[in-house]
């Protein structure tokens, strides 16, 4: 088992930015999208947001699982909550549906329904696109001083810093346990027998993994406080730097968040009810 | 002879030791979130205990409100990340988990006069561990305003039910649990 940030887009021109601007950019179009309802403005954004993706040079074979998975449970979350609300939900709310399936239990599948999926689907979809950089176009080993030179506390990004550096110990410390207790003749993951069963199955690798990660934490508590860790300002030994076009990335999603605030502010980006749904 | 009096740190000052557990509860979350355990419930749609989700309120119950929040909010944010590569796309369930762990973490501060022995605390450590859960995740109620596609009965049946129900029974199984592996070995260590 390997678990650990994955630098794909290494070299790509993305990568080659200041990794703040893959951070702010995740954070700044999300507070956008966010705000955004019509699913032709949507669509026009997820063109956007896969231009932007594709700058960060992420090879698919890596990543098609992980966009299939998403765009599976994202479809069946959109399709379930089409099913609740009935079209109810969002600018639909308390106009007349148009019926496309009639379902048990008084549950109907309206055009409503269906156009607010589809707003959710292509959000998603465009939050993903934007999002997959941070993952894999900035250097795991970045993250904290990105995070630090974005105005957090020097205490954040270093536990940030630690959190990324820790997923591959654990993950490790994690494999040797299931191991050792499959030596034993013993499988903690075993999917036989009822909740309670597994549940207790399981905590033959929960607790040696907590405990003996937290008994190990006390060595690097100790480092860090030998080191003065938190008694002053802290030297950073990466340096960052924002060139010309980090700024012009970041200013192009500032603008993005100020056209989204003001569509949704001036109620020009209301739920848009797809025709040809409409029987 | 003069004697130093060192002032214990409070529930919110961040000391070096929570900054490190605070990373391990994160790294341990975001690991298990990313392997993604989850066991159904028998005879239910949609609600399944995630184990790990003790962790959390374990973190929280032993080592205070901060940790408990960095914990829910970091590790749910990583690991999103490294499952889905969207960290942020829904950053209000990471806030949710956030504020469960830090719930469960002012617990032991306004119940220290309860928990005299080892399995006092458990049992308080479950009751905080569910506690934290319902009113933490009550934040995904924001989706009313940033999902507006998302109607009051899905936030409810689709969402906050499920999900408060699996995350309660992994919470009261899991961190007293966790609770009686750890006091020993805090002891040993003289935290």
């Amino acid at each position: 088992m390997r678990a650990a940030f994955r630098y794909l887009g290494r070299g790509s021109w993305l990568a080659r930015r200041d990794p703040r601007v893959l951070i702010l950019v995740a954070v700044l179009f999300v507070f956008g999208a966010s705000q955004v309802r019509d699913v032709r403005q949507l669509l026009v954004i997820l063109a956007a947001a896969l231009g932007y993706y594709a700058m960060a040079g992420i090879p698919w074979r890596s990543v098609r699982l992980q966009w299939i998975y998403l765009l599976v449970v994202v479809t069946l979350f959109a399709t379930f909550n089409a099913v609740l609300t009935g079209g109810q939900a969002g600018s639909f709310v308390g106009t007349e549906t148009h019926l496309l399936l009639a379902l048990p239990l008084g549950l109907t599948l309206t055009a409503e329904g269906l156009s607010l999926a589809a707003s959710q689907i292509v959000r998603y979809l465009s939050f993903a696109a934007v999002g997959f950089p941070v993952a894999y176009a900035i250097a795991p080993g970045d993250f904290g001083v990105a995070l630090r030179r974005l105005g957090l506390g020097d205490r954040f990004a270093v536990m940030v810093d630690l959190t990324i550096r820790f997923i591959p110990t654990l993950s490790a410390e994690f494999g040797e346990t299931i191991d050792a207790q499959r030596v034993r003749g013993f499988d903690p993951l075993e999917r036989r027998g009822g909740l309670r069963t597994r549940l207790r199955r399981l905590a033959p690798i929960f607790v040696p993994v907590t405990v003996g990660s937290l008994a190990g934490a006390e060595d690097t508590i100790d480092a860090m406080d030998l080191r003065g860790f938190g008694t002053g300002k802290r030297v950073w030994y990466r340096q960052l730097a924002m060139d010309r076009a980090s700024w012009v990335v970041v200013g192009v999603f500032v603008g993005f968040l100020i056209v989204a605030t003001v569509l949704n502010a001036t109620g020009q980006s209301e739920h848009y009810l797809l025709p040809f749904l409409v029987p | 002879m003069t004697a130093i009096a060192q002032a214990a740190p409070g529930p919110w000052s961040v000391t070096t030791r929570v900054i490190v557990y605070s990373a391990i509860g994160a790294a341990l979350y975001a690991l298990f979130n990313w392997i993604a355990f989850a066991i159904q419930i028998p005879g239910t749609e949609n609600v399944s205990v995630r184990p790990h989700y003790g962790l959390l309120t374990f973190f929280g119950f032993a080592f205070g409100p901060v940790v408990g929040f960095l914990t829910g909010f970091v590790g749910n944010t990583v690991g999103d990340q490294l499952a889905y590569g969207s960290a942020f796309g829904s950053w209000w369930w990471s806030v949710a988990n956030g504020l469960a762990g830090l719930v469960a973490g002012v617990f032991p501060f306004w119940m220290a006069s309860r928990m005299t022995s080892t399995g006092n605390k458990a049992f308080w450590a479950a009751v905080a561990g569910v506690v934290g859960t319902i009113v933490g995740f009550l934040f995904i109620w924001i989706e009313l305003i940033i999902q507006p596609e998302l109607g009051f009965n899905t936030i409810l049946t689709g969402e906050y039910i499920p999900v408060v129900i699996g995350n309660s029974i992994a919470a009261a199984i899991v961190t007293p649990i966790l609770v009686l592996a750890w006091e020993p070995l805090s002891e040993q260590l003289g935290r």
